[in-house]
């Protein structure tokens, strides 16, 4: 928003054509009246064409989420850009995931987001598709933003609309996580990379067999295990701005797990939903109550630090192919940001100073370039990080294109499934019909 | 007060009053049992925590303590304080500003107060997660968000009785007071602010301890609003820097969170018993002397 | 003694004007006016400034497809699209009424049970009492807390405490918070367990009965039930009132338990989705804060209608010493 335009009469004119002309400039007459304090100076706080003279001191606010661990991390790393960079100085805010988005948007909403911020792919799409981020690919073109390094597909993973709107600050992709422990000392064989679906259900049933714990979390509430099946498939979550499968997929979907539950080799509803919510502490490798979980690779040493079990990990079921290079997260710059240059050149700094990548290590996830990940792999000591970097190091031999970033509506898709799936495993309906009220909330999620 | 005890407690047979405590023990028995589950995982190592949901922990963790004391840059002690500054700065605000507005509009009679309570109820009823960002994109535009002090807009509305469960509260009670109290006054000369001071001010301690514990407590409970209000590590305070020991997606050290959940409870828990006493000696003993 | 009449109420001229003194009632009535507008003053720069600004704000986003994102000046005029979707094409709102309605009718009366019936037996000075209300209040300082979170869940998950103590009576309890049938009851139990704040509000409510009428009626040969009847109830009905009308709608706006409990989904299976959370995800999660507004309208509409239901009835059964002035 320009600071000079009065905020109301920015509107694009005759963007509405539903309403009568009078009633509109009546209710725009009554939002002047009562905003127009708040607006106008709330408006000044975006403006976006004073970017360049980055000559003198700056400020720039950095945001992310994370815990303690990677709050030490990047404040060293920013520290480091300081010292090499000292007219540059951060205004840190960190905090955990709860409540990072509604923060990020409020900030938004009052025309202050910060310089430079932390974002997923749940939400890069919802941020790029209104203009909040930067569109970086002058920056890549022009070589001020160094890609040379990234795997193809992990930068393509932040291009929305054409646009490259965030750069991965770490790979992950999907991973298997079993509890070596517990089968070992049953004497049962461990999961492997490329196991069809079938045989995994197979082999968790004889787990739930022998062990009396069930063989593997049932994933079926899980979009990150529902995509790489898709694209097993043949299909995808996403295409263009339409969905990528039909209700006779997801209906499949939900009778291969219901045939799994059927056969004892998942846990009881309850216990499934327990697993379902995304927290650390809560899957079932580390509670104990089933000997697989579907989680990223790089949250193995997360995982690690709540069990004295050992674990190991593997990629999805099926062909590894339609894994991919994930970006676990990104960093974005704010459209508006006054300082633009200088966030890109701190991304440009996190992603490929050595120093600064050796200080990150792998906690967002792989180093993006891949010369720094070779070295950091080889100074890594916790086993098992060791681990998750070996298994995402041999997959990455394996690795098919990336999907598109998903769309406007992603994280209600999400919830939706979530939502579907607990209906057909507390046996409130059959597969067909949770497939037919999750693609029918899908549709409208994305409308 | 006293005599008035004893008058009861001689009249009742003692076996009652035995009765009496043997029900209220086995009720706190039941109604604390979550929290003393809480303190039992204070002090558990982090693979019980996950694994182990009794009572009691195996092995006896109590680093818990030290450890989210110091868990992050700023001491824990420094959300303490930050908490309790804002907590107590809210105490104060809205116990003047509420009393002053629930006087009016309970006991004075002026051009449209039915209204004004109209109003001041309808305030209570929106839910307030879509005020956020309207009060947000306000303070900013007053230029009150950030800077060095970040806590204005979280006290600024607690001075002008936004909080109209404090109004409606204090209205209630003051209702309670004869009229004929004011009515004597105004016999003896006072104005409406003699009488405020006089009579309403004096006889209002019960409702003002109320909104004392409350503010208090639902100060330093206050998630989210201090969440979107406070940006530096610095300025956070006990609720917000609770969560930051659960990142759900990464590490989560639960141990320590909730041995600076049990610590959190103290300060409010003090304030409580400080303040409940106040409610012990309420009107009944400081008398209809008006 | 005027008190122990019957709630009458006085015979006044005008709905709003000053009840006639004798005694130079024009200048006694615009003073008093006057001193009414000097005391409602911070109030009403409150509402002015910080109040009603957002409010009116989020009015006028109900009728807009507002984001959060898109700045204020860029949003699309949508006309009644956020009510007519809410009504007609969105199913999970009105099972979030269905949800709201369950646990407003059961959790809030008795939540003002446990807190009126733990009050009356906190009331009597005895020694320690102190120690016994803030122990009663303990749950409530938990507030929304990270920790009660996990706490609850524990209590009420198929291995937890509550299905420990079924146990020793040889029944085989379920797994309250994770089976869609029972989650909301645990939510309810949950908002029970926390019933410290109206207790402590009846508390201070029944020290502000004079112990005149206790006496008097004692004198009258009262029992501990007619004291409570003649003498509790009434005197305490217009903390009665209050409590009611809060606590139905804190009920209906109880957010902060399903949030907690269900980790901000409203699950198993939206079975917890109360109206507020609904509103909450739609806004912020789903960046739909257009349509959130207008839920929120209908909300105070809605809760609007049931307080004036219940400030109409209160002229019945609340009792104020003040006179019985207009409620």
């Amino acid at each position: 928003m320009h600071p000079a335009t009065p905020p109301t009469a920015g509107a694009p004119a005759g963007r509405d054509h539903r309403t009568p002309l009078s009633r509109r400039r009546f209710v725009r007459g009554l939002a002047v009246v009562a905003l127009a304090a708040p607006l106008a100076l709330g408006a000044a706080g975006c403006g976006d064409d004073d970017a360049a003279g980055d000559g003198g001191p700056v400020k720039l606010s950095v945001f992310w989420w994370g815990g303690e661990a990677r709050a030490k991390l990047t404040e060293d790393a920013l520290a480091l850009y300081t010292k090499k960079h000292p007219d540059v100085t951060f205004e840190k805010t960190w905090q955990a995931n709860q409540g990072y988005f509604d923060k990020l948007a409020t900030l938004t909403a009052g025309g202050n987001p910060p310089d430079l911020f932390q974002i997923d792919d749940n939400y890069l799409a919802e941020y790029a598709g209104r203009s909040t981020t930067l569109d970086l690919g002058s920056y890549r073109d022009s070589g001020k933003l160094d890609v040379s390094k990234f795997p193809k597909s992990l930068l393509e993973y932040g291009v929305v609309d054409g646009k490259l709107a965030g750069v991965a600050a770490g790979e992950n992709t999907q991973g298997l996580v079993y509890n070596k422990t517990l089968l070992t000392r049953n004497g049962l064989p461990e999961p492997t990379t490329g196991m069809s679906w079938e045989e995994h259900i197979a082999w968790a049933e004889q787990v739930a067999k022998k062990t009396k714990v069930p063989g593997t979390q049932d994933p079926s509430a899980d979009y990150k295990a529902l995509w790489v099946w898709l694209r097993q498939q043949g299909k995808d979550l996403y295409q263009g701005k339409e969905l990528g499968f039909t209700v006779e997929d997801v209906t499949t979907w939900f009778e291969l797990w219901k045939g799994a539950r059927d056969r004892g080799a998942t846990p009881k509803p309850d216990v499934i939903h327990e697993g379902n919510s995304s927290d650390v502490t809560k899957q079932l490798v580390v509670t104990g109550k089933a000997a697989t979980s579907w989680v990223w690779v790089n949250q193995m040493p997360d995982l690690k630090k709540n069990t004295k079990d050992e674990l190991g990990v593997v990629a999805y079921p099926g062909d590894p192919s339609a894994q991919w290079a994930r970006a676990s997260m990104y960093w974005s710059v704010f459209k508006g940001s006054k300082h633009r240059d200088t966030a890109v050149d701190v991304i440009n700094f996190l992603n490929n100073d050595p120093e600064a990548v050796a200080l990150l290590g792998t906690d967002r996830g792989l180093p993006s370039n891949m010369d720094l990940r070779a070295k950091v792999s080889e100074t890594v000591t916790d086993p098992a990080m060791k681990q998750s970097i070996q298994v995402e190091s041999e997959l990455a031999q394996k690795f098919g294109p990336s999907p598109q970033v998903p769309i406007k509506g992603h994280s209600k898709v999400k919830s939706e499934l979530t939502k579907a799936a607990e209906n057909a495993q507390y046996g409130r309906a059959t597969p067909a019909q949770a497939a037919e009220q999750f693609v029918t909330a899908c549709k409208a999620a994305i409308a | 007060m006293t005599a008035v005890t004893a008058v009861a407690g001689r009249r009742r047979p003692r076996n009652r009053q035995a009765l009496r405590l043997v029900v209220l023990v086995a009720i706190v028995a039941v109604v604390l049992y979550p929290l003393i589950w809480m303190l039992g995982t204070s002090v558990k190592s982090p693979t019980e925590i996950v694994n182990n949901i009794g009572l009691l922990p195996e092995e006896f963790t109590p680093g818990n303590y030290a450890e989210g004391w110091t868990n992050f840059d700023v001491s824990f002690g420094r959300f303490f304080l930050n908490s309790a500054m804002v907590s107590l700065l809210t105490v104060v605000g809205n116990a003047l500003s509420c009393l002053l507005a629930a006087y009016a509009l309970g006991r004075l009679r002026f051009r449209f107060r039915k209204a004004w309570f109209t109003v001041m109820i309808g305030t209570l009823l929106l839910p307030g997660h879509v005020l956020i960002v309207p009060q947000y994109i306000l303070f900013r535009s007053l230029d009150l968000v950030g800077g060095d002090w970040p806590y204005l807009p979280l006290l600024i509305p607690h001075f002008l009785a936004t909080e109209a469960f404090f109004v409606f509260l204090m209205v209630q009670f003051m209702r309670g007071i004869p009229r004929e109290l004011d009515e004597a006054a105004k016999i003896d000369g006072a104005s409406p602010y003699g009488v405020f001071r006089h009579v309403i001010l004096p006889l209002s301690r019960p409702a003002l301890v109320t909104t004392a514990i409350f503010s208090f407590i639902w100060t330093w409970n206050d998630f989210f609003r201090q969440l979107v209000f406070l940006s530096t590590l610095e300025d956070y305070t006990v609720p917000v820097a609770l969560t930051l020991f659960i990142d759900s997606t990464s590490q989560s050290a639960v141990g320590p969170m909730f041995a600076m959940s049990v610590l959190s409870l103290l300060p409010v828990f003090l304030f409580f018993l400080a303040f409940q006493r106040m409610l012990v000696e309420g009107i009944n003993t400081s008398g209809l002397k008006g | 003694m005027a008190l122990t009449t019957a709630p009458g109420r006085s015979p006044r001229t005008g709905p709003v004007g000053p009840r006639p003194t004798r005694r130079g009632a024009g200048r006694a009535r615009l003073g008093e006016g006057l001193a009414g507008y000097v005391f409602l003053s911070p109030w009403l720069i409150g509402l002015m400034g910080v109040t009603a600004i957002p409010m009116l704000l989020s009015l006028w986003l109900s009728f807009t497809d507002y984001d959060i994102l898109t700045p204020l000046s860029e949003v699309r005029w949508v006309g009644l699209a956020n009510y007519e979707r809410m009504f007609t094409a969105d199913p999970s709102y009105w099972h979030a009424v269905r949800v709201t309605l369950t646990f407003a009718l059961v959790a809030v009366p008795l939540k003002l049970a446990a807190a009126l019936g733990v009050a009356l037996l906190l009331n009597r000075t005895w020694r320690g009492v102190g120690l016994f209300r803030g122990l009663f209040y303990l749950p409530s300082l938990l507030g929304g807390s990270v920790a009660l979170a996990i706490v609850w869940v524990n209590m009420f998950n198929r291995d937890g405490a509550f299905n420990s103590f079924l146990a020793l009576f040889g029944v085989e309890g379920l797994p309250w918070v994770a089976d869609p049938d029972w989650a909301l009851q645990t939510l309810m139990v949950l908002a029970i367990w926390q019933f410290g704040a109206p207790m402590v509000i009846f508390l201070a409510g029944l020290k502000q009965v004079p112990v005149e009428l206790y006496e008097a009626a004692s004198v009258d040969g009262a029992g501990t039930w007619r004291k409570f009847r003649a003498v509790t109830l009434p005197m305490l009905s217009p903390v009665i009132f209050f409590n009611l009308v809060l606590e139905t709608i804190h009920g209906f706006q109880g957010f902060t338990a399903a949030f907690v409990l269900s980790n901000g989904t409203g699950g198993p299976v939206d079975s917890t989705l109360m109206y507020t959370l609904k509103l909450y995800i739609s806004g912020f999660t789903d960046l739909e804060m257009g349509y959130a507004s207008a839920m929120a309208w209908v909300f105070l509409l809605a809760i609007a209608l049931i307080t004036a239901v219940f400030f109409s009835t209160g002229r019945f059964w609340v009792h104020y010493s003040d006179g019985g002035d207009d409620s």
